[in-house]
């Protein structure tokens, strides 16, 4: 709204200036003619007054003829400059005396009195001599007027302040006037600026959702990548296990039966192996660094690594002795490893080998790195890569693959987690030779950190007391119920925590409560649990879930946790742990 | 008239350039000049206020006892004012105060001296004029001849004593000036 009157008076400034300043001009011009006309006005007055009182005093003089008389009297105006001439005439209009400053002769007669005249430089005026009102002749004065082109000069100088006055005038609108418009540029640039400001905002905004897709998606890729080779063993295992029951049934000799047991178990324990993997890797929030053993953790991605990757490649794993532990985010790393392997796998189209190694580095220095580091190495055999590839790897997106098969967020990965956990990492390619990316991670002085122990192969502890199993999956209660009173406890089933709650209302007195935590009803497990620890605070609870999620809700909440599926053993040790500190989370 | 005072301004001129030689040529320019300034004297002296019966009453120049001026003192005087006044000449044997002249040149006579003129007049507003070449009794204004020149001498107590005052201007012109008791120049 204010931009139109802004817009309208930088354009009249100027004309204003321009308006004023002839103004002035015109004002100047009427000044000095005013003042012309008043010097002359001046002048003749005081030429006149000069005349009459010459004519008042000398009177006498020129009316007895006395000439001397007259000269003295004429010769008495010498002393003022101006007047350049003096005639004292009688009557008839004879000089009596005079005197004329130039030397020049005077007029000897005159015919009277008559107007003022100006004559360029000079004023001439005549006045009567009068003595007690009688006419007894006349003075003539000739005074100097100061030349025209002096005073010329003089307005010319005024002239020139006031046109150098009107010219700071326009000057000062004209600039006022390039001011105006230059601010009302630099707002349009500043309104246009911030525009474009907040689209590059909106842009960022919307890139950043995409790049959090992308690396979702690129995640989704890899969970996608190991469907078919889990799906793949899952089958194999079962197959083990299902045969191996079969076989059983069959045979009667203890020595196969065990060899059978022994194999099924192992099949189970591949499987459990495998989903915790899956389960971990596919988990979202990002985890919180944990000092760890690079030899232990690479070592536990085994299974995962085997069924990422094809049957015609080999993996080697080579650590050295006493590897420094390290900080970094397991889950992380895990993926970080996986995604340079399946890098590797592709660039190997006919198979071949991945070695996995580590090592220490003392005293490393490069850059703004320094200190102690762990040089973690995954080579391949593969293709290799071009100079000019190697150096654009790690860049997001980039990606020699063909669409559809790659994000080009695997390697970028690598770097982020790099060089978010203080360390750095390198590449080093070339054609047909293969490559080598080097992870360095920064020594750790913290301890390690204790994980949950995996429980060693042991004889299960047997306990004894009433169990409140709460568990609505039927095949799971009646396995576990087994279990339970094989380890010397008396389970009491509920399929859910309604009716958990209601059996601990009868007074039925129970040592312990085992429950499920995603149950149907009401209340889930942790609800179940909360209730419990506010009616009876002294009965120990055990959690079991299989659900990555819940589990990680009820460490939050500090109970006891059994993850599935966990062998009896644990089973034994976790109840009997709970029985005798029920309050400890394990 | 103004060929009178045209042939006086000559007259005048050519009296103050020649020398003592031409002395004889000289005399003939006396009484005309001293004709002339008989003329201009009125508007130098004040009379006193009394000495008009009426505002436009004339103003006489008497020519008491002998006359040396002839002619030339009615060509100097024709069409002279003062103010109002016209100024008019009349020619007397004697002069007494009721003789009614505001000028008086006292040239003296066998019928009444300068002396005896001068003092029949005093007391009465007359500006009384001598001439050196008449007699040396002195009135107000006393002509004299010096350096070839036509002056005249100021007697402002005698003035005085009729009533009358001489403007200083005309006084600045004397020869010598007898100021009146008390007054300054």
């Amino acid at each position: 709204m204010a931009r139109r009157p802004i817009w309208r008076s930088w354009r009249v400034i100027p004309v204003l200036a321009i308006g004023a300043a002839l103004t002035l001009l015109l004002a100047g011009v009427l000044a000095g003619l005013y003042g012309e006309k008043l010097y002359q006005a001046q002048k003749l007055r005081e030429a006149s007054v000069e005349a009459q009182i010459l004519g008042s005093t000398a009177s006498a003089a020129v009316v007895f003829q006395d000439g001397p008389a007259a000269q003295e009297y004429v010769n008495a105006l010498q002393a003022n400059p101006e007047i350049e001439a003096v005639g004292l005439y009688d009557e008839h209009g004879a000089l009596i005396a005079g005197y004329h400053r130039g030397g020049a002769p005077l007029p000897g007669h005159i015919n009277g009195p008559a107007a003022p005249l100006f004559e360029g430089a000079h004023l001439v005026v005549t006045e009567p001599m009068r003595q007690a009102g009688s006419v007894m002749g006349t003075v003539r004065i000739q005074s100097q007027l100061e030349p025209v082109s002096r005073r010329f000069t003089r307005y010319g100088g005024a002239a020139l302040l006031i046109g150098m006055a009107a010219l700071l005038l326009g000057v000062l609108g004209a600039a006022q006037a390039a001011l105006t418009r230059a601010n009302r540029e630099l707002r349009h640039r500043a309104r246009a600026l911030a525009a474009t400001n907040s689209e590059l905002q909106v842009q960022i905004e919307e890139r950043e959702k995409a790049e959090e897709a992308l690396r979702q998606s690129q995640k989704m890729e890899a969970i996608g990548q190991l469907t078919g080779g889990v799906a793949h063993d899952f089958n194999n295992l079962l197959m083990v296990a299902s045969s191996g029951l079969d076989l059983m049934d069959r045979t009667d000799d203890p020595k196969r039966r065990q060899m059978l047991k022994d194999s099924i178990r192992q099949a189970v324990d591949r499987g459990s192996a495998l989903t915790r993997q899956l389960l971990a890797f596919s988990r979202r929030t990002a985890l919180k660094p944990e000092v760890v053993d690079l030899a232990s953790q690479v070592e536990g991605m085994r299974v995962l690594l085997d069924r990422s990757l094809r049957e015609d490649i080999v993996v080697q794993l080579r650590f050295a002795r006493d590897l420094w532990p390290v900080e970094i985010d397991p889950h992380q790393l895990e993926l970080a490893i996986l995604n340079i392997a399946v890098n590797a796998r592709d660039a190997m189209p006919n198979g071949g080998r991945i070695e996995i190694s580590a090592e220490n580095e003392a005293g490393f220095s490069d850059g703004a790195l320094s200190g102690d580091f762990v040089k973690l190495s995954v080579s391949d055999t593969g293709q290799g890569m071009a100079p000019e590839m190697v150096s654009r790897v790690f860049e997001p997106f980039f990606t020699t693959k063909a669409r559809g098969q790659g994000t080009g967020l695997g390697l970028s990965q690598v770097y982020g987690f790099s060089r978010a956990s203080g360390g750095d990492v390198r590449i080093e390619s070339s054609e047909g030779k293969g490559a080598t990316i080097t992870l360095l991670l920064p020594r750790s002085d913290k301890p390690l950190t204790v994980r949950e122990s995996q429980t060693a192969r042991e004889e299960p502890a047997h306990g004894h007391g009433k169990v409140l199993l709460v568990e609505d999956d039927d095949g799971v209660a009646s396995v576990v119920g087994e279990m339970l009173r094989d380890l010397g406890y008396e389970p009491t089933r509920a399929e859910n925590a309604d009716r958990a709650l209601r059996l601990l209302d009868r007074k039925r007195r129970f040592d312990l409560v085992f429950s499920d935590m995603v149950m149907p009803g009401e209340l889930d497990g942790i609800g179940l649990a909360r209730e419990i620890n506010r009616l009876r605070p002294e009965l120990p609870v055990v959690l079991t879930t299989g659900f990555s999620e819940a589990a990680a809700a009820a460490r939050q909440d500090g109970y006891r946790l059994l993850v599935k599926p966990y062998r009896i053993e644990q089973l034994a040790a976790e109840l009997q742990a709970a029985r005798n500190d029920p309050h400890a989370a394990g | 008239m103004r060929a009178g005072i045209g042939f006086l301004g000559a007259a005048a001129l050519i009296l103050a350039m020649i020398a003592g030689p031409a002395s004889a040529r000289a005399a003939s320019l006396e009484f005309p000049i001293k004709a002339a300034f008989l003329s201009k004297f009125a508007p130098f002296v004040e009379w006193p206020p009394t000495a008009y019966p009426s505002s436009d009453s004339a103003l006489s120049l008497c020519i008491v006892g002998a006359d040396p001026f002839g002619v030339a003192i009615d060509q100097a005087v024709q069409g002279q004012h003062l103010g109002a006044h016209p100024l008019i000449v009349r020619r007397l044997d004697r002069i007494d105060a009721n003789s009614g002249c505001s000028i008086a040149y006292i040239g003296g006579s066998k019928l009444q001296s300068v002396e005896d003129g001068l003092a029949a007049v005093q007391g009465t507003p007359v500006l009384t004029v001598t001439d050196q070449a008449m007699s040396s009794v002195r009135g107000a204004i006393h002509f004299v001849v010096r350096d070839n020149r036509v002056r005249f001498m100021i007697d402002d107590e005698a003035a005085a004593k009729n009533g009358m005052n001489i403007s200083s201007k005309l006084m600045r012109l004397a020869l010598s000036v007898h100021l009146r008791s008390g007054g300054r120049l």
